[in-house]
């Protein structure tokens, strides 16, 4: 307590009246003395001796001013605060040097900061569940990969694991709402009855499943997503209990998830998984289509789960090995299961704007000891008044600190816009962007960065702000040890500079020439002017398949008919699309495999003019025709694509040869398909640009309806007027039929390359940076340079150098320079550029043309740079510079 | 001659204003060389920085007045404050006192 009041009393005395103070204690001194000599001369002493004996006693008023005086306030604090005072005054001096190091910090420290904002929501925040470290992905694993899990897997895992204290599964299809306003097509999970408990998570307004609700024959409940509930609902509680339309189900809501729930992530609308008995036997272990999340028990740790979910694996492989042949399974932590294939590249993103920040830091650095230079009478004489080594360290370090701090607090501002702007660019499937917030730990880390810069840049002025031969200094201010060190100092941080831009250059001319790379790749079909949309589940009307296609019919008649649209049909899932399901199948006259070894392909309905639509080429054969229509399932025609010609017919014809799938797919309960192989098309990539091209199958539309599908248009009306004239159509036919996913195909193309053009974007935007500093910093040390030698070369010129060779030593200098960089750059870049490894296509993490044309940028920048101090030192005056 | 502690002379200068009420500095120090028998001599430079940690720290108030020889000067007083203190401080002194006359009146055994 009194401890505390001291404090109090202390800091109030240093903004008290100190003059006022000191006057006081000096009268009290006085009075003190006054009395001393009075009790002297009162004992019979002399008076001028009664003096002298008492100011002896008193030890001198100087001394015991200055004691009171530290007592009064906080001698440290205040010294500190002379030493910001001063530095600011300093600072205001040289606006331009303050402007310059403070707007460069503000870029850095904003743009490693808004970096570090993604990688702390997307990376290291905990998930918004409580105890989500305790959270677990179970996958099933197939040489090495993971999968999909499946019902009966699911099942055992459930019934049998000892782990966790509560197993979910769920997956994400669409669903369509309609029953007010425009059909709508919603993205819907189905989930186990108990995701919500396992998960932690308690609805907004309502309630969760309850046990039992997943069951087949339980009345259809669901839960909307906030988002959902205030947008199309306007926050009305008593959506609670109502019933809405789903596929044309009325559907009870049950409960408002509250956005924190974010499994499966962007859901609209949850339901409960209802396995049928038939989903859940022997026959579907090989139908992989769930993810499934569990909560470890406080018995567990996920190394034993992972142990545990592993002999479940091993158990079953036993038991039917026909369909769990090298099946096995894995448990990993929910957040690094979803963030796993991020990590790395945004790690190398933080890296790269590191980067930025060190070489703003050394740009800063150098400026700041440029600086020294001009400084050098003003440092001679604050020593030569007395200020010790470390006493101008200090004030030096000081003045970084406020340019620092100033940056700092400039970057996070910067790093808020920043940040919105990476959360608009990022590619939406980027897992966890809504968790990207400024908040305090990304707020802790600018200030811990601002404070690292600081240090980083203010060492070097700070160690030779104070060195140096004082009488030197005095006589002559050219020419000192502390400044010629600082000139080496300089060029050693340009050095780096240099070098760290190369790594960044080198960075992002890979991902460049990948991005390059994978626009040569052809997709297997013509993107250009070919725009789709999707149709969700057709309302119950449509009950049988000539209702269907009779539906469809009326629509693609129209639609051909809209100015410009020159061809239009409809398919099962698009190329490059996420993938639609995979089937299994068998080739007639073959023994059947077994398990994963089973032939598998993409399936596809198609209508016949759907490969001239796509611009997908035949091959050999023939396409669909009019006359592939009706027929029973299992007796139709088929077209496949070569990849499928080549992996399961390599050394036979395959036109001709009957296949059959396992299953009917959506719409089909029950039933299987097949036929007749008529022709052979070209493949398309599934995925991805590289890789994810898959064997696919083709059936004619007229023989497979399904009830939710895509369809494509090849038009030169343009996106705007296409997609509009579709919408009008669609209203006309059935207000109850959703239209969404409106795309064109070039925009599903570039879709594809989202995160690797996010990456490019980003690391381009460093590295343009990164050239941008370090080219100031050339330009800057050799300003300083030819500043440093105009005597030298005065007398160079008069000795007979021509100007010429003045201006060509100049710019060989700074050429010079850089080589260092750039060699440096160039070893460092060969090591760090593996990293990107996992993000390139088509190009080696060494790829030579990267490493010939940036060195030769960078060479270009040194010279650009060198240019203007070079043209002035061949413009020196001779007889003027040797006077000077 | 004794050097004094900073904890010490906070004490003696507590006991001073306790026993003789209100005073200024001179009366202090000439109270504290009475009392040590000259063996302490303060000098200003001690004293006032001393006089003013305590004001801060709320044991002591400090008042412009008039002397009894008619002399302005800045009078010292204990606070409530002070006098808890003061007694707090006694307390603890004394009992170290004790504690270490007790180990200095030991004998060497067997003697």
């Amino acid at each position: 307590m009194s401890r505390l009041r001291m404090l109090a009393s202390r800091i109030a005395g240093m903004f008290a009246d100190k003059q006022a103070a000191d006057a006081s204690l000096r009268e009290e001194l006085a009075a003190h003395l006054e009395m001393e000599i009075a009790e002297n001369v009162r004992r019979g002493i002399a008076p001028a001796e009664a003096r002298r004996m008492a100011l002896a006693a008193s030890g001198g008023f100087t001394g015991a001013v200055e004691s009171v005086r530290d007592q009064r306030g906080l001698p440290i604090l205040e010294s500190v605060a002379a030493d910001v005072r001063f530095a600011a005054r300093t600072l205001r001096r040289s606006p331009a040097y303050t402007l310059v190091s403070v707007a460069t910090l503000a870029v850095g420290i904003g743009a490693t900061t808004a970096i570090f904002s993604v990688v702390s929501g997307v990376l290291l925040q905990p998930l918004p569940y409580p105890n989500a470290d305790r959270l677990m992905s179970l996958t099933s694993m197939f040489n090495g990969s993971p999968m999909a899990v499946s019902a009966p897997d699911f099942d055992d895992w459930r019934r049998t694991a000892r782990s966790f204290s509560g197993v979910s599964a769920g997956f994400t299809t669409t669903t369509v709402l309609t029953g007010s306003g425009d059909a709508t097509q919603l993205d819907q999970a189905r989930v186990s009855a108990n995701a919500f408990d396992v998960l932690g998570i308690h609805p907004v307004i309502g309630r969760a499943f309850v046990v039992g609700e997943d069951e087949i024959a339980a009345p259809r409940v669901a839960i909307i997503s906030e988002r959902m509930w205030r947008t199309r609902f306007g926050a009305d509680s008593s959506i609670v209990g109502r019933a809405i339309i789903l596929d044309g189900f009325p559907t009870t809501v049950v409960g408002v998830a509250p956005s924190a729930m974010r499994w499966p992530e962007r859901v609209d609308v949850w339901l409960t998984t209802r396995f049928t008995e038939k989903d859940l036997s022997q026959a579907s272990r090989g139908s992989r289509y769930l993810t499934v999340v569990a909560r470890l028990n406080s018995r567990s740790t996920p190394s034993s789960a992972n142990d545990d979910i592993k002999s479940l694996a091993k158990h079953s492989e036993s038991v039917d090995p026909r369909h769990n042949k090298n099946v096995g399974a894995r448990v990993d932590p929910l957040l690094s299961s979803m963030v796993d294939d991020v990590r790395a590249p945004l790690f190398v993103l933080l890296g790269a704007v590191g980067f930025v920040l060190l070489i703003a830091c050394a740009n800063v650095g150098s400026l700041a000891l440029g600086r020294l230079g001009a400084r050098e009478s003003e440092l001679a004489m604050r020593t030569a008044l007395g200020a010790s080594r470390s006493r101008i360290a200090r004030q030096m370090l000081t003045e970084s600190l406020i340019v620092a701090l100033v940056g700092g607090l400039l970057g996070l501002v910067l790093a808020n816009f920043a940040t919105k702007a990476l959360i608009a660019i990022a590619p939406s499937d980027l897992p966890r962007l809504s968790d990207v917030r400024i908040d305090v730990s990304v707020v802790a880390f600018g200030f811990l960065a601002t404070l690292l810069t600081a240090l980083l840049f203010g060492v070097a002025p700070a160690l030779y702000g104070g060195t140096g031969d004082l009488r030197a200094r005095l006589v002559s201010a050219r020419g000192s040890i502390g400044r010629r060190s600082a000139a080496r100092s300089r060029q050693a941080l340009v050095v780096t500079e240099i070098a760290l831009a190369i790594v960044l250059l080198a960075g992002a001319g890979l991902l460049l020439r990948t991005i390059a790379q994978l626009r040569g790749v052809d997709p297997g079909f013509r993107a250009k002017d070919v725009y789709t949309f999707s149709i969700g589940q057709l309302p119950h009307r449509y009950a049988t398949h000539e209702q269907e296609i009779e539906l469809t019919t009326a629509m693609l008649d129209r639609l051909r008919h809209v100015p410009g649209v020159s061809a239009a049909d409809v398919s099962f899932s698009l190329p490059l699309d996420a993938g639609g399901p995979q089937f299994t199948f068998k080739i007639q006259g073959r023994p059947d495999g077994s398990g994963l070894s089973e032939p598998r392909a993409q399936a596809r309905s198609a209508g016949i003019t759907y490969f001239a639509t796509m611009g997908i080429p035949l091959i050999r054969g023939r396409l669909f025709t009019d006359a592939d229509r009706g027929g029973v399932p299992g007796s139709g025609v088929i077209l496949i694509s070569a990849d499928l010609a080549k992996r399961y017919f390599p050394n036979e014809d395959p036109i001709g040869k009957t296949i059959e799938t396992g299953w009917g797919g959506p719409g089909w309960p029950g039933q299987k398909f097949g036929g007749t192989i008529v022709g052979i098309v070209g493949d398309v990539r599934q995925r991805a640009l590289d890789g994810g091209q898959l064997p696919h199958m083709y059936m004619p539309y007229a023989q497979w309806p399904i009830d939710e599908y895509s369809v494509v248009i090849r038009s030169s009306a343009g996106a705007d007027r296409t997609f509009s004239a579709a919408r009008s159509i669609l209203r006309d036919l059935d207000r109850d039929i959703a239209m969404s996913d409106a795309r064109s195909m070039t925009e599903i193309v570039d879709a594809s390359m989202g995160r690797r053009h996010f990456y490019l974007v980003l690391l381009s935007a460093f590295a343009v940076v990164a050239l941008l500093l370090a080219t100031i910093g050339v330009y800057g040390v050799m300003a300083y340079g030819v500043e440093q030698r105009r005597q030298e070369i005065g007398v160079r010129l008069t000795l007979g150098s021509t100007r010429q060779r003045v201006l060509m030593m100049v710019l060989g200098d700074g050429l010079r320079l850089s080589i260092v960089g750039v060699a440096i750059g160039l070893v460092a870049a060969f090591g760090l550029t593996r990293l990107l490894s996992g993000l390139l296509y088509g190009v080696v993490p060494t790829d030579l043309t990267t490493f010939t044309i940036v060195p030769a940028i960078l060479f270009a920048a040194a010279v650009f740079a060198s240019l203007i101090p070079a043209s002035r030192a061949a413009a020196v005056d001779p007889v003027e510079a040797i006077r000077s | 001659m004794a050097t004094i502690q900073q904890g010490t002379l906070a004490l003696m200068i507590l006991t001073t204003l306790e026993g003789l009420g209100p005073l200024h500095g001179y009366g202090i120090a000439r109270r504290i060389e009475e009392t040590s028998k000259n063996r302490l001599v303060l000098n200003y430079g001690t004293l006032y920085p001393a006089l003013l940690k305590l004001e801060q720290a709320g044991f002591i108030k400090a008042e412009w007045s008039v002397s009894e020889n008619n002399r302005r000067a800045k009078f010292y007083a204990l606070t409530a404050a002070g006098r808890r203190q003061l007694a707090r401080e006694k307390k603890e002194w004394n009992e170290t006192a004790d504690l270490l006359a007790s180990f200095l009146s030991l004998r060497p055994e067997g003697t």
